[in-house]
């Protein structure tokens, strides 16, 4: 769906990225990580062409986008930004409407997408005449969410959507985006500096140092002992273990053995992570696990 | 509104004398109307000039003419009205001409500064957006840039209307029919009577003028606001419009 192939980035004598290959498939919600400077953005930001490679190539659906019109190929993209990038002079319905005004759509069919939009970002539609002044920061990204979202591209960047709300704002927009993303199955793009979040949206996570590529992989794999050590302490908080434990499944380490009659039970959906929590809080090292059980020796060796 | 209530009183102040030995009414309102004219004609081109390099040099492909447009339109300033009548009538002849030059140039830099400023205060975020959903460039500064730099760019134009209504006095000098002409009457015949007349129709006019154009923008904002769909909130736009 996306990929580049050895690209590099120059900004005047500053390299911004240098000789990337990455490939995020169709459906596939791939965060970018990395510290500040580290070019996750401006890989992010080459999809739609607001920045151009100064070498290799990025294919979008299979074609080459240094080929194609900037604005029509943006049309296609959602693009959601931290500080919303709302237009403040016209109101929400019209912020929403505005990819599907430019593709020329009638206004009866681009009236009924915004209500779509407003329910699907569970806004209340009393708000569509509001002008973006008048909404609190995480009603802005909704808005701004929904406007990304409006003319239904297959492909959506969001560069530190989440950034710039408060903490428990930011909490329900995550839910709201894995809800999203499951329900529509659009490719997504995230960027940010969150390694939680990171690890808590993406199916595959990719960090980024210095302009390059230093891991790319899924959750669980960067935070084993076998990552790349940057990718590793980024992402561990510390607690790579924890982490790594956290992002497994409990039914991977599943036996079937049945748990001996006191041992407590775990409920299913549970991750490893719950598992070790429940252990040291009720003193046993064996767990009830669906008609099987989970021993504390297989829980330790999946958090390497 | 206030503007429109002084032009009113300015003009009594002008026209009362009339009927007392003064410039007479009819004439003095025939002058005004030419007056009026020939402000527009001087005004109108600055203010497209003004807009137009305020725009070239705020796009990426015309920055490097910035200082040169600043330069221009400083100087274009700093001779003074009279200077530029007065070096203009032996190219141009008598009449309109010296003036409408005098004004275009006077003109220009209220406008240009205003658009370049209102234009550089639109938020960047604004216009990045416009451009990562799909406005092309000049999609992007038709629907997003002027609108949001409008407030500021309407100030500007102001300062030029008022500027160039007040100067058009000086198109007596080189034989326009304008208020200037009771003015240039009166200093001549050390009658003070009609210099006030004069400079009391002027600044009536300027005022009425400046009173139209705020208006007019109020109209124009009034019925945009109906066509791109916000009734709702006028306390909100109101809001929006501060600078």
């Amino acid at each position: 769906m996306i990929r580049f192939e050895n690209v590099s980035v120059r900004f005047g004598t500053t390299e911004a990225l240098s000789g990337v290959n990455l490939q995020v498939a169709a459906g596939v919600l791939c965060a970018l990580v990395g510290p500040s400077g580290s070019g996750k953005s401006t890989l992010m930001k080459l999809v739609n062409r607001l920045v151009e490679p100064s070498a290799g190539r990025v294919l979008v659906r299979g074609a080459d986008v240094a080929g194609q019109d900037p604005a029509r190929l943006r049309r296609s993209i959602g693009y959601v930004m931290q500080s919303t990038g709302l237009f403040p002079h016209r109101s929400v319905a019209a912020n929403i409407g505005t990819v599907p005004r430019l593709l020329g759509w009638d206004s009866s069919r681009i009236a009924a997408r915004v209500a779509a939009l407003l329910e699907l970002v569970q806004l209340d539609p009393a708000l569509a005449q509001r002008l973006p002044g008048a909404l609190s920061g995480g009603q802005a990204q909704r808005v701004g969410l929904a406007r990304a979202l409006a003319a239904d591209p297959d492909i959506l960047l969001m560069d530190e959507p989440f950034g710039a709300v408060d903490p428990i704002t930011r909490r329900d927009l995550r839910a709201e985006l894995r809800r999203i993303h499951a329900e529509t199955g659009k490719t997504i793009l995230l960027v940010t500096h969150d390694p939680e979040e990171a690890l808590e949206l993406a199916s595959q996570v990719v960090v980024l140092r210095d302009g390059a590529v230093v891991a790319d992989g899924a959750p669980a794999a960067l935070v084993a002992e076998d990552a790349p050590d940057f990718a590793r302490t980024l992402l561990g908080g510390g607690q790579p273990g924890l982490r790594r434990l956290s992002l497994l499944p409990a039914e991977v380490a599943r036996d079937g053995r049945p748990a001996p009659a006191d041992a407590p039970r775990l409920a299913s959906g549970a991750t490893l992570a719950d598992a070790l929590s429940r252990m040291a809080e009720s003193g046993h090292g064996v767990l009830a696990l669906g008609d099987g059980s989970l021993r504390l020796e297989a829980v330790l060796a999946r958090g390497r | 509104m206030m503007a429109l209530l002084l032009a009113a009183v300015l003009a009594l102040v002008a026209l009362l004398p009339g009927w007392f030995g003064g410039f007479p009414p009819g004439r003095l309102l025939g002058l005004a109307a030419g007056h009026a004219g020939l402000a527009l004609a001087g005004v109108v081109p600055a203010a497209l000039l003004g807009l137009a390099l305020g725009v070239l040099v705020t796009r990426p492909s015309g920055r490097a003419l910035r200082p040169a447009a600043d330069a221009f339109a400083a100087a274009a300033q700093a001779v003074p009205p009279v200077v530029a009548v007065a070096l203009a009538v032996p190219a141009m002849g008598f009449g309109w001409g010296p003036t409408i030059l005098a004004l275009l140039l006077y003109g220009i830099m209220p406008v240009l500064r205003a658009t370049v400023a209102a234009l550089e205060a639109v938020p960047p975020e604004a216009r990045l957006a416009a451009l990562a959903l799909g406005y092309t460039p000049a999609g992007a500064l038709r629907e997003v840039e002027l609108p949001l730099a409008w407030p500021l760019v309407l100030g500007g134009l102001r300062v030029a209307l008022v500027l160039a209504v007040a100067t058009a006095a000086v198109g007596a000098l080189a034989g326009a029919a304008t208020l200037g002409t009771p003015i240039v009457l009166g200093l001549q015949n050390q009658n003070q009577i009609l210099v006030l007349q004069g400079a009391a129709a002027t600044a009536s006019l300027a005022f009425a003028a400046e009173g139209l154009l705020l208006a007019l923008a109020g109209y124009a904002a009034a019925r945009g606001g109906r066509s791109s769909a916000s009734p709702a909130s006028s306390a909100g736009a109101a809001q929006s419009r501060k600078p």
